[in-house]
């Protein structure tokens, strides 16, 4: 398995992540894109901002690249999470899978993100038009291994 | 005495108005004593003390884990990517 999984600050190129992905040996690729929701019921988002442990959710993200691997017969994984502002549409986050069938790329691609969101130290503050902002919290802490 | 860099993040963070504290406390010290110091000395840690997980060294741990000199400890509360 061939992966490359990346925290940056600025925009994530969707296609370039994709082109990674690309390889014979597989008959399908699964991508996942993230992106900052502008309406939530009647609040509207102006931009999201991330904060992250990075150490932290490098290793994270790493650990759950291998499980992936261990679980589904991935060919290339990739994940790639955006840091700082996101405006809304942008990407937040990709996440991809190539393996040789499609049911285990989608699969794989679910429990990355899935897991990414209960699991990886990265947190999401909404800045609200009206110029409210608000950490989100997610639903329970993180399990332990 | 031991000594403990204690790393916030998002809400924690904005509350407390660190990314670092520095933690000073008369060892052995488990996670759980050290999450009593904290909250003791910032209300706002109290508040979330609930559903804080501790990571020590980039890895998830109970509370009950010992904690040694420098080792980096980081308070996570449950987290939002993606």
């Amino acid at each position: 398995m061939e992966k490359k999984i990346h925290l940056q600050q600025g925009a994530l190129d969707v296609a370039a992540a994709f082109s990674f992905l690309q390889t014979p040996k597989a008959g399908g690729v699964a991508l996942f894109v993230g992106t900052t929701r502008q309406w939530t019921g009647d609040r509207e988002t102006v931009r999201l901002e991330y904060d992250c442990y990075d150490a932290m959710a490098l290793r994270e993200l790493d650990m759950l690249a291998e499980e992936a691997g261990r679980r589904w017969p991935v060919e290339r994984l990739s994940v790639l999470h955006r840091l700082g502002v996101v405006p809304p549409a942008e990407a937040s986050v990709i996440v991809g899978v190539a393996t040789p069938h499609r049911a285990d790329a989608f699969e794989a691609c679910r429990f990355l993100i899935d897991t990414l969101k209960r699991q990886v130290p990265i947190w999401k503050r909404e800045v609200y038009a009206d110029g409210r902002t608000e950490w989100i919290d997610g639903t329970s802490p993180p399990a332990i291994r | 005495m031991s000594t403990f860099p204690v790393l916030l993040f998002s809400v924690l963070k904005q509350k407390v108005g660190e990314a670092r504290l520095t933690i000073h406390l008369q060892g052995p010290v488990t996670g759980a004593a050290l999450l009593d110091h904290l909250e003791a000395r910032y209300p706002s840690i109290a508040e979330y003390r609930g559903v804080v997980r501790l990571a020590v060294n980039c890895e998830y741990v109970p509370e009950s884990v010992v904690l040694v000199e420098g080792d980096e400890v980081a308070l996570i509360t449950p987290v939002s990517g993606g």
